[in-house]
């Protein structure tokens, strides 16, 4: 009796058990789904795959080892078609650049394009064909560090640009010195022959001539007396020797023109080879400024790694005054340049400088070779051209846009 | 022993309900205590060891200060886990203990190995704990502004670095005193200091030094005592007061004497109010802001704080300099006070409903108010379990609580009393003595006591299962599970106690049981039914397994989410940027996503963080921001219909336009609960644990390779550890030597030059201010000027006594780790995966396997695998061992109650036909399957088994009284047919208001409540007509 009746029962319990069993698996399973980015189907090679009817074409951007070219593949009902039986032409439209047509000669199996497709790799392309004669056509985009801003949103956050036109390079070196007098200038007036100073005329300050009586000096031996005048002009600034002393060797007077007077600037091992006699050099202190060149250069006295950029002031309005620390400018070299930017523009991404153009609301990055600098401008030697305008101000926004999918909360 | 203590309730009645309203007192105060949040916390027991390493890379941070503070933390009892992160001038150990560790005996013993470990540490270093507080505990922000106009003491406007000072000396002391409040952090702003910034051809000029000027600012801002002396009698101190009081002070400081002049910080310096090196910053509505936020103590109740917090803030306000405002932009309390107003007015609706119920079938007001009593009396003795338990109030605690099913057992014992008392009046024709009427209330009670306990104790068996759910699942769902099973036996208890008691004392008088209307119709409408039903009872029973198959299939078409997420009814809107943006470029760009939302009309406020506030418990670097957006109530909204989830939408279509952003959308609490429970929070992370970053990086790539290529793998991510730029200065040890100097005297200058030296404080009464000197920002923002930086190397020849920095160094600018993370004392890069398509266990074997076979790890690397899959599988397999034991527990419960296999049996198939009703709902309602839905699924069983039990041991008694099948089941189903209905009307109504909410947190109790009525609705119409069906097929034979 209870054999028949036990049976229905258990399969209730087994319904029930699994019933509860599986809906936990089902929640446990639960995921949220998310959207795909954007594909394209990609064919045996590697290539983009455009398909028509039975037509498959396979375009291929091939890099590897070699200057960049377009290969391409045909099949027609999963057979490969031979290169004789079709013909192919790609249309290339770069950011702000005119249309560039790629015609294709055959090679092996495939079509492949006669000229290197030149940086950058980022275009709208249209793809036409005629396979067993009939005409394909088809378009795609295969954009590369392409950004879209609105006009307005630009504006607000700041985005400046400005074109790439021809520049003047303008290097410069800053260094550090002393004022120093110049030494022809300096004279330490020394009796000739030892004896008693019977006067000293001028008192320290003072202005004088070449020629101007300093001294008047009574010989040891002679006990005649006789004068010293001033060997140049200049302004009394030592005075050690009084009246009633003995004129021995030591400096009496010592008579100094500042009307001319040295920078002496220190030059480092790393900017010695860039520093040449002759430059350009503008010195500042303070309000003060002037210009000057590099008079000589003095390897000095071997003491230290360095060496003395002489320049040369005209000092008649007394305003350098020896001692005095100044900063100069060297402007080591000059170019004129057919292709400068900002250094504000430039961004590494991937390790490679790179800077925005813009076309409208479309921005893109341009890998740029760049040569000479001097820390304002950059000569661009390749990847812009003359009139392009490009992302001066806040380009790092543009980078962040376009980085910004590595960017997470990693904690 | 049930009869012992119905008849002591019976007949000591008073004192019974006296105890009972002592009980219901107690409960009452209880109250007072209990604290009340809007979510459970379902934070770890965890400390973070912060230490702040101002200037040092994360490189040099993670070998100074992380690693010997993890190496000193590690072997501490009740340990659970390690990690760490080690970033530009931070390091932070977050150490997590096993469950159940005391939070305060934790930090003793951190502190007692921090204080072992200073040793280790570069000196001035100190590990720091952060504040004793959970997820939840960040409950009060605030943002301190100066009102158009309103100007300082010397006339200038405000700037932000003085509001920052308002915040950090005037604010935050007083806050911080609040009850419950355990940290106040600042962030915007710019901490004050007062800036020494030596021009360094000045410094030239006179042969000085940054060293010089330090030293001469250390040793020139001291007071002194110097103890007393008695003149005359009376006690002189005597103090040499020295301290810089103010900018001209330290101006005035001479730092040497060159050629018998001397030289003053002016003369070579500049002294200004500086803006510190910060890494934090914040904004609102578009500019930069101060914004403070208040910590709650761990334990504390977030919405008495809260409101003390916001009390405090308004008495503050009072008392701030004119045009001040420290203004509330986010209050935990609005959010508890709106989560708990929707659950208590679905409970008080509920309430009502089933008082209204009661009184409809039952027709005998008194009975209805006695049944309904249990309600207020259950939920004080709920409320005083969790005060013990130590359960918080909120949305999951109270959100399956239904008065429905706590009154189950109180309905079925007062209707059979209320049923035996009139039948008994209808007989004698006369009212029943007081011994008469103790007598029929006894009997009526006894006779449906048992079977009203076991239901009662099924209900509360069956959510046994829920205590096997563990880590985060377990501490959301736990409390429920608590609340429901404490509420379940104080009515159970009540049953035995409260009601016979109250029924004997009550049920005086004239009892009127009028058949109502309602009752009459039903029964006529019951009677041919279930006699169709007993007649086609083969048809019935295949037709309805064929219908529960339908069900099943059903599942399958319902989406699924693990547990609803509670709509906190703000936004935080995670802007990421980079690694490597500047905290003032990242200002900028916050100022033009806040200008953004701003405008919108649904929206109220819009304010954010960026960086790392002061006290960094929450580290983030300067590139990313936590944008807290504000909504207004929906009828201010252009569009009130307009969903939540569809602002959202336009919200992030609006603001994908904001150049330089990524994007991530989460809520103020979700959001902090993810920054400190941190794991892997996809459904796989491999681990990679070793020494080389390099390698790390190369075994993690070659991994993610491996597994991008397995099926169903998706959201393939590596974790993103480099890409932060650095500017390196290397000294060339040759031309240092030429120089006769050591590396770290050129360290030491790059670092006062750069990063700025403290050179002592400056105190203004309470407040005190760092005195810092450091380069002019015109030298630190230059690179081609830092080439130059003049390095004094001492008098040798004439003018040789400085040199350029580029002559000393390799000037550089690399790319390093961003962040090093740490987990148990070893370096990890983590690759996450979700799963989609395929079971979880397979697809972890798989990628094991080909990991294995495919990546060469180096020797010392090693993998582990983990991330929520972990939980999954662990739940589910629990639960798949828990659940059928729970159902064996209740199989057995029913054995006892039937000593019948196959009534036992009978009664269980009620469980599958209920769990269809509640899948017809979901999927009426279009609602995933959810845990929430599971606890509801779970309830229902628990009811379903209630109904049979009613229905079938009744039939049972008749039928063995009587011998006749047919009579003894229609009989036993039409006087049944009014507990069934009520107890599943009481139980489906009293959900009805939950189900129906839409107020804040009603989308966790919604699955709840909407699987609970319609697995009501179909276990009812089940049991009335298929479990007699089932009996009489059972029981056929017997005849």
């Amino acid at each position: 009796m209870i054999k028949t009746t036990r049976k229905k029962p258990y399969r209730y319990l087994f319904l029930m058990l699994s019933l509860i069993v599986y809906l936990f698996s089902l929640i446990s399973s639960a995921t949220a789904e998310e959207e795909d980015e954007e594909s394209f189907p990609i064919g045996e090679h590697g290539g983009r795959l455009l398909i028509e009817d039975d037509v498959v074409v396979e375009l291929l951007l091939y890099e590897r080892g070699i200057a960049p070219v377009f290969r391409a593949w045909v099949m027609r009902q999963g057979v490969a078609v031979t290169p004789g039986e079709w013909q192919i032409n790609v249309e290339l439209m770069r950011l702000g650049d005119e249309e560039e047509s790629i015609s294709f000669i055959a090679e092996d199996d495939f079509l492949t394009s006669s000229a290197a497709i030149e940086p950058p790799h980022s275009f709208d392309v249209e793809v036409n064909a005629r396979i067993q004669g009939v005409s394909y056509e088809w378009e795609f985009e295969s954009h590369q560090g392409r950004i879209e801003i609105d006009s307005e949103m630009a504006k607000q956050v700041g985005i400046r640009v400005s074109q790439v036109t021809n520049g003047i390079i303008h290097q410069t070196i800053p260094l550090y010195g002393k004022i120093t007098p110049d030494p022809q200038q300096i004279s330490y007036v020394t009796a000739r022959y030892p004896g008693l100073i019977k006067s000293i005329i001028p008192a320290i300050g003072d202005e004088v001539r070449a020629g101007e009586l300093l001294l008047t000096i009574e010989a040891n031996d002679s006990l005649r007396t006789y004068e010293i005048l001033s060997p140049i002009d200049g302004v009394v600034i030592e005075r050690p020797g009084n009246t009633g002393e003995v004129a021995g060797e030591q400096s009496l007077l010592t008579i100094a023109n500042y009307q001319i007077v040295w920078a002496n600037l220190n030059v480092f091992l790393t900017d010695s080879q860039w520093i040449k006699p002759g430059q350009v050099v503008s010195i500042s202190m303070g309000g003060l400024s002037t210009v000057g060149s590099i008079a000589y250069l003095n390897p000095g006295k071997g003491l230290s790694a360095q060496i003395q950029a002489i320049i040369i002031l005209d000092n008649s309005d007394m305003q350098w005054i020896p001692g005095m620390l100044v900063e100069a400018e060297v402007t080591v070299q000059e170019f004129e340049v057919p292709l400068v930017i900002t250094n504000l523009a430039l961004q590494d991404i991937g390790g490679e400088q790179i800077v925005f153009i813009q076309v409208g609301e479309l921005y893109e990055t341009r890998k740029v070779e760049l040569g000479r600098t001097d820390g304002n401008l950059t000569e661009v030697l390749g990847g812009l051209r003359q009139g392009e305008r490009y992302v001066v101000e806040n380009s790092y926004l543009l980078k962040a846009d376009l980085q910004k999918s590595l960017a997470a909360d990693d904690d | 022993m049930i009869e012992s203590i119905l008849g002591f309730s019976i007949a000591r009645r008073q004192l019974v309900l006296t105890l009972v309203l002592a009980f219901g007192l107690y409960g009452a105060w209880n109250f007072q205590v209990l604290p009340i949040d809007a979510v459970p916390d379902i934070t770890n027991i965890q400390v973070q060891v912060n230490t702040e390493a101002p200037g040092y890379s994360p490189l040099e941070v993670e070998q100074r200060i992380t690693f010997p503070v993890e190496t000193g933390l590690a072997g501490m009892p009740n340990l659970e886990s390690t990690r760490s992160l080690s970033r530009y001038g931070l390091s932070q150990v977050t150490v997590v203990f096993d469950e159940g560790t005391d939070i305060y005996f934790a930090r003793n013993l951190i502190d007692q190995r921090i204080a072992g470990l200073k040793g280790q540490l570069p000196p001035g270093f100190e590990p720091t704990m952060g504040p004793i507080s959970t997820g939840l505990g960040e409950i009060f922000m605030y943002n301190v502004y100066a009102m158009n106009g309103a100007t300082q003491d010397d006339g200038s406007p405000y700037d932000i670095t003085a509001l920052r000072e308002i915040q950090d000396w005037i604010i935050r002391p007083q806050l911080i005193l609040v009850d419950g409040v355990t940290e106040v952090n600042s962030s915007g702003g710019y901490k004050k200091q007062y800036h020494v910034t030596p021009d360094p051809t000045e410094l030239m000029r006179y042969g000085l030094t940054f060293e010089k000027v330090v030293t001469a600012l250390r040793n020139n801002n001291e007071n002194r005592g110097a103890g007393y002396i008695e003149s005359n009698g009376q006690q002189l101190l005597v103090r040499s007061p020295g301290q810089l009081q103010n900018i001209t002070d330290i101006e005035n400081v001479v730092i040497a004497k060159v050629e018998n002049t001397p030289i003053r910080v002016r003369d070579v310096a500049e002294v200004a109010i500086g803006k510190e090196l910060r890494t934090g910053a914040a904004t609102r509505y578009g500019k930069e802001a101060v914004i403070g936020s208040a910590f709650m103590l761990m334990g504390e109740n977030s919405r008495t704080v809260a409101r003390d917090v916001a009390t405090k803030l308004e008495e503050i306000n009072t008392s701030l300099p004119p045009g001040i405002i420290a203004e509330a932009v986010y209050d935990r309390s609005d959010l508890v006070d709106k989560t708990i107003t929707t659950v208590s007015t679905n409970l008080l609706e509920g309430a009502l409903l089933v008082i209204l119920i009661l009184f409809l079938l039952l027709g005998n007001v008194r009975a209805a108010i006695l049944t309904a009593l249990v309600i207020p009396f259950s939920m004080l003795g709920t409320i005083t379990g969790m005060v013990t338990t130590g359960v918080s109030a909120n949305l999951m605690s109270l959100g399956a609580l239904d008065f429905g099913l706590i009154v189950d057992g109180a309905v079925i014992i007062v209707e059979n009393c209320v049923r035996r008392l009139s039948e008994a009046q209808r007989q004698t024709g006369t009212i029943p003595t007081r011994n008469e009427r103790l007598t029929i209330v006894f009997d009526a009670t006894n006779e449906v006591i048992r079977p009203s306990l076991f239901g009662i104790s099924i209900i509360t068996f069956v959510y046994l299962p829920i205590f096997a759910l563990t880590g985060i699942e377990g501490k959301m769902f736990h409390p429920m599970a608590i609340s429901v099973i404490l509420a379940l036996s104080t009515a159970m208890i009540l049953s035995i106690t409260l009601v016979p008691a109250s029924l004997a004392v009550v049920m005086t008088g004239k009892i009127s049981e009028t058949e109502n209307f309602l009752m009459r119709v039903i029964k006529r409408v019951y009677r041919p039914v279930l006699l169709l039903a007993l007649k086609l009872r083969w048809l019935v029973s295949a037709s309805v397994l064929g219908f529960v198959f339908f069900c099943i299939w059903l599942v399958t078409t319902l989406g699924s989410e693990f547990i609803p997420q509670l709509d906190e009814g703000d936004i935080t809107l995670q802007a990421l940027r980079i690694p490597g943006t500047g905290i003032d470029q990242a200002v900028r760009m916050q100022g033009t996503l806040e200008n953004v939302i701003t405008p919108l009309p649904e929206v109220l406020n819009v304010f954010s963080r960026i960086g790392t506030a002061e006290v960094a418990t929450d580290p983030m670097p300067p590139a990313i921001a936590d944008t807290f957006i504000q909504l207004k109530p929906r009828n201010q909204w252009p569009d009130p219909d307009k969903t939540k989830a569809e602002f959202i939408e336009e919200l992030e279509e609006l603001v994908s336009g904001v150049p330089g952003n990524n994007y991530e959308f989460t809520q103020p609490i979700q959001m902090r609960f993810n920054e400190m429970i941190s794991g892997v929070r996809a459904d796989l992370g491999v681990k990679v644990f070793g020494d080389d970053l390099n390698l790390l990086l190369i075994a993690a790539t070659s991994i993610r390779e491996v597994i991008e290529n397995i099926d169903g793998a998706s959201d393939v991510n590596m974790e993103q550890v480099g890409g932060l730029p650095v500017l390196t200065v290397t000294p060339n040890r040759d031309a240092l030597a030429r120089y006769g100097m050591n590396t770290s005297e050129l360290q030491e200058l790059v670092a006062t030059a750069m990063g700025g030296e403290d050179a002592g404080i400056i105190y203004e009464g309470d407040r005190r201010f760092d005195l810092v000197v450091r380069l002019p920002e015109s030298f630190r923002t230059d690179i081609s000027r830092l080439e130059r930086l003049p390095v004094w190397i001492g008098a040798q020849d004439e003018g040789a006594e400085f040199v350029p920095l580029l002559e000393l160094a390799d000037i550089s600018t690399d790319v390093t780790p961003n962040q090093i993370n740490r987990e148990n004392g070893k370096r990890r890069v983590v690759v996450t995966s979700n799963i989609r398509g395929r079971d979880l266990t397979s697809f972890v074997e798989e990628a094991a396997q080909r990991i294995q076979a495919q990546v060469n790890l180096p020797p010392g690397y090693y993998i582990e695998f983990g991330g929520t899959f972990e939980n999954l599988v662990s739940a589910t397999q629990r639960l798949s061992i828990v659940v059928p034991v729970t159902l064996v527990i209740i199989f057995g419960i029913l054995l006892m109650a039937f000593s019948n296999f196959r009534d036992a049996l009978i009664i269980f198939t009620g469980v599958p036909l209920a769990l269809t009703g509640g899948v017809l709902a979901l999927w009426y309602r279009g609602m995933p399957l959810s845990i929430s839905a599971g606890v509801g699924f779970i309830a229902l069983s628990g009811v379903a088994v209630l109904n049979g039990l009613v229905m079938l041991s009744f039939i049972k008694s008749l039928f063995e009284k009587d011998g006749d099948l047919q009579r003894a089941i229609v009989e036993g189903a039409m006087t049944r047919l009014r507990p069934v209905l009520m107890t599943a009307l009481v139980a489906s109504l009293g959900f009805i208001p939950m189900a129906l909410n839409i107020g804040t947190g009603a989308e966790v109790q919604r699955p709840i409540a909407t699987v609970v009525i319609g697995g009501i609705i179909s276990s009812t119409i089940l049991t009335l007509i298929v479990l007699p069906a089932l009996y009489h097929i059972a029981h056929f034979r017997k005849t």
